[in-house]
């Protein structure tokens, strides 16, 4: 039943005043226990996040750039938080790396222009000592989609 | 777009209601009427700031794997590269970027070998051998809401 769930609600929402009966209906099940699996999937952090995907997600800022951190092993977890602290960085993952690939710490920062981007990174690095970086913007959006589970 | 658009923007992001009467929820929050918050949901819609409302999941938990790939691809190559990659289901994000490794995608399958063949695959169509694949070894942010 949870996989028929996660199938209707990683769509859209019906735009109606109780979109969770119409979803109900669909499973034969009643809204009451619609609601609480979906409650339940959410407690369960299954769903990670339950609302509004925005056109522009970058909406108020114009500029994101991916910047890739070269940052010795044992310095990974000192400097992945204190990245994250920064209001600017909206993703921050440690990444596999390899010999002839060694960029292994991932920042995605928003900024005003491209020039403040740079300017974000320049903190980052200053804060943390980490110098071994480069910027990656977007220069063409090819794909962008949500993920169709089952 | 207003400044009461705004609030709800702000609040329905990951605050949407999962309730018989979500828009009723939103209203009693936003002290708005329950018809007003749905007509202006409903516009946003229609304008095409909101993209779509529902859930969002972490892959892990529903047993799914995902990973970065970042490919370097000649020039001549790309609109080929492309085309072949955006094929996958599984691959939702593709971006190209200013580097020699231009071409980024992110690639969700139900396991990891089913990504590993699928890059096997798309290196014999096309004849690409450069795709690092990046999967997350650990997450120290993930940010959900843009304060608009």
């Amino acid at each position: 039943m949870d996989k028929k769930i996660i199938r209707l609600i990683q769509g859209d929402l019906p735009m109606e005043l109780r979109p969770f009966k119409i979803l109900a209906d669909k499973l034969g099940i009643s809204e009451e226990e619609f609601i609480r699996r979906v409650e339940s999937l959410k407690d369960r952090e299954v769903i990670r996040r339950f609302g509004a995907t925005l056109r522009h997600q970058d909406a108020g800022f114009s500029a994101n750039a991916m910047v890739a951190w070269i940052v010795p092993e044992d310095k990974i977890e000192e400097v992945g938080n204190a990245m994250a602290q920064f209001r600017e960085v909206t993703h921050c993952y440690q990444r596999q790396s390899y010999k002839d690939w060694k960029y292994n710490l991932y920042t995605m920062v928003h900024g005003e222009s491209e020039e403040q981007c740079y300017r974000i990174a320049e903190r980052l690095s200053a804060e943390t000592g980490m110098t071994d970086y480069v910027l990656l913007f977007s220069e063409k959006e090819f794909k962008k989609t949500s993920m169709e589970y089952f | 777009m207003d400044n009461r658009d705004r609030e709800i923007l702000n609040e329905i992001q990951s605050g949407f209601p999962i309730a018989q009467r979500p828009y009723r929820e939103l209203g009693k929050r936003l002290d708005l009427p329950e018809d007003e918050v749905f007509l202006r949901i409903r516009r946003l819609k229609e304008e095409g700031v909101i993209r779509r409302i529902g859930g969002n999941f972490h892959s892990k938990k529903l047993d799914y794997r995902s990973t970065l790939c970042a490919a370097k691809v000649p020039q001549k190559k790309l609109k080929r590269f492309v085309e072949v990659v955006n094929r996958y289901p599984g691959v939702t994000h593709n971006y190209l970027r200013n580097h020699e490794y231009n071409v980024w995608f992110t690639f969700i399958a139900p396991r990891i070998v089913t990504i590993e063949s699928a890059l096997k695959e798309i290196s014999e169509i096309t004849g690409i051998k450069d795709v690092h694949s990046l999967p997350a070894v650990r997450m120290f942010k993930i940010k959900v809401d843009f304060e608009v």
